[in-house]
């Protein structure tokens, strides 16, 4: 790679964080914007899901275009872990908490996840092989 | 240590920690590599190591937290984009998620009681298999304690993503929207990483499932929190 290379590519790497920042910090802005309104309305409803039934019918207006926002969006949803570390690490001071209930929590989880698991899948195998079958009707009379 | 430099440090941790967790899972792939896991111990350990307050941790790095609102609303995007999936899928998506968000929550409910596990305990775990923005601003409603749910969402995804593969042998939950669907309803963000090693459709299912479980948690929450708690 030729110095001028290096430069072009530096370049274009700032230009798009750049625009994923600008574009996460309009995200920001209309989270910002959807908490005041829950605020002032006084809707029972939280801001975080104000904001995205908002964002979605803006979308399907075609009032704001996908691209406009892609990139912040896939940042945010991409890097969520590192936004909730913080209470994660906090955790220490519930230490002895956990040293009595850990085992007991362990099994809690490993038995709760065995069951959605296990039950949502035979749930939706059954639905989906309806649903299948609904749009094999469908397609079989149109024919 | 003064204010700024513990403040700066408790950041650079933070996201040396999360970034090279990331970036070591890329190279090497192991599952114990996996940022879900590694990142949460490298930081404790450099936390300890360093001797930081938590007190002083948490107050520097908690605007962290602030972005999960954000990321809420950024879900609307991949609502959108696979806005063809949900219209040719409508009945199987809509009882996929009600069977999650209910089983996730009764199971929760019985297993404390089963478990005996303690009420600061078990009001903070019955939103454990719903993604963090979601489970955060749900758990509050049943007087969960945010940290503490915080630990328990991060495990359920680990354990899910642990334990999907042999169950659905075992289970013979073989069509793409159940296998995307379950890990989507059960372990979130990691359940749509792991879906994604099955297939697009797995984990386009399952991220869908995730966003529509939280959605409808959050919005049902204080009716839930009438029976449950």
């Amino acid at each position: 790679m030729t110095l001028s290379e290096g430069k072009v590519r530096l370049k274009t790497g700032a230009k798009r964080a750049s625009l994923t920042l600008l574009q996460a910090a309009a995200i920001c802005l209309l989270a910002w914007l959807a908490h005041a309104l829950v605020l002032y309305l006084a809707l029972p409803v939280p801001g975080g899901v104000v904001g995205l039934g908002v964002l979605l019918a803006l979308l399907s207006l075609k009032w704001v275009p996908e691209k406009a926002l892609q990139a912040g969006a896939a940042w945010l949803l991409g890097d969520l872990l590192l936004f909730f570390i913080p209470p994660v690490i906090s955790v220490i001071q519930y230490e002895a908490m956990i040293e009595q209930y850990g085992a007991r929590m362990l099994g809690f989880l490993v038995a709760g996840s065995v069951t959605v698991l296990l039950g949502t899948g035979w749930v939706v195998d059954k639905a989906f092989k309806f649903e299948r079958g609904l749009h094999l009707a469908r397609a079989g009379g149109r024919l | 240590m003064s204010h700024t430099s513990l403040a700066l440090l408790s950041l650079v941790i933070t996201l040396m920690g999360y970034y090279g967790a990331k970036r070591l899972y890329s190279r090497l792939g192991y599952w114990w590599a996996a940022p879900i896991l590694l990142a949460p111990l490298l930081i404790i350990a450099a936390v300890l190591l360093l001797d930081i307050p938590l007190p002083s941790y948490f107050e520097y790095t908690h605007f962290l937290v602030l972005l999960l609102g954000p990321a809420t609303i950024a879900f609307a995007l991949p609502i959108y984009r696979e806005r063809a999936l949900i219209r040719r899928y409508p009945i199987t998506l809509t009882l996929g998620v009600m069977a999650g968000l209910l089983l996730g929550l009764v199971s929760s409910w019985g297993l404390v009681k089963l478990f005996a596990l303690p009420p600061e305990i078990g009001h903070s775990v019955l939103v454990r298999s719903v993604s963090t923005p979601f489970a955060m601003e749900a758990t509050t409603a049943f007087g969960g304690v945010p940290e503490l749910t915080a630990m328990v969402v991060l495990m359920t995804g680990v354990v899910g993503m642990l334990l999907c593969g042999p169950l659905f042998r075992f289970g013979r939950v073989r069509s793409s929207l159940a296998r995307g669907v379950a890990l989507g309803a059960s372990a979130h963000g990691a359940g749509a990483a792991k879906a994604r090693e099955y297939g697009e459709e797995e984990a386009v299912v399952a991220s869908l499932t995730m966003i529509f479980t939280g959605i409808a948690m959050v919005l049902g929450a204080p009716v839930f929190a009438l029976f449950l708690v």
